[in-house]
């Protein structure tokens, strides 16, 4: 998967937990969850939950940690795929 | 400094499904789970220990500079009269807590003493002054019908 493909994937994960029409429309690397997606922080927990469902991988405590924006979420999706893939 | 959070529990119910697998695994130590499995009210317990955590963070997260979701780092213990203490790496923060039918509101200080000193307000909707910022709440938290301030 590449980069354009994960944050697709993740669009689709992030969409019901925001109703901010005109971010979610212009999501890309720099969107922050919080500050643009007005997303709930006990939400946040199911972004994380979500993404663990869809693409298989375990997220670590220190991983979630960064998760306040697309950048961050994307590159340690990236991250886990790949060490994944290295097993 | 200092935190506050608002809950709204009618819009909780609906936002959030903590029972959700692994969902209080990701935000409570195994002493928090247990509080909310042996709880008569669990969904209670989920949110009082939510805002104790949310109110702890704005304090920390100021202090340090350090923006982060870490919300199983910040401990919680609750004792009498929903006053509690919420620890995380070295610092510790003193919270005393409102639990009502609709909602859960919990202030936070560094100082156990600076907590009789907050004045806070808790407005629901449609009554929001439109002007609050003027006011200069020390923190502001807003979630569904409502919006609280402290000073």
């Amino acid at each position: 998967m590449n980069k354009e493909e994960i944050i697709e994937a993740l669009k689709t994960i992030i969409e019901p937990y925001s109703e901010e029409v005109t971010a979610l429309a212009h999501i890309d690397e720099n969107t922050d969850f919080i500050n643009d997606l007005k997303i709930n922080s006990a939400n946040l927990v199911d972004i994380v939950l979500d993404v663990e469902e869809k693409f298989n991988i375990e997220i670590d405590n220190d991983s979630m940690a960064k998760m306040l924006t697309v950048k961050a979420t994307v590159e340690i999706i990236a991250q886990k795929l790949e060490a994944h893939a290295g097993q | 400094m200092l935190g506050n959070d608002i809950v709204d529990l009618n819009l909780a119910k609906i936002q959030s499904n903590w029972r959700r697998k692994n969902y209080l695994d990701k935000i409570f130590t195994a002493e928090e789970q247990l509080l909310i499995t042996s709880a008569k009210a669990p969904d209670e317990m989920v949110w009082l220990l939510w805002s104790m955590k949310e109110s702890a963070y704005k304090i920390h997260n100021r202090k340090t500079g350090i923006r982060n979701f870490a919300p199983k780092s910040l401990s919680c213990t609750i004792h009498a009269n929903t006053y509690g203490v919420v620890s995380i790496h070295n610092c510790q923060y003193f919270t005393q807590s409102n639990v009502q039918s609709a909602f859960i509101h919990t202030i936070a200080a560094p100082f156990y003493d600076k907590l009789e000193e907050i004045k806070f307000d808790i407005y629901a909707l449609p009554d929001h002054p439109v002007d609050y910022k003027s006011t200069q709440p020390g923190c502001v938290s807003h979630h569904g019908q409502y919006l609280a301030l402290v000073y």
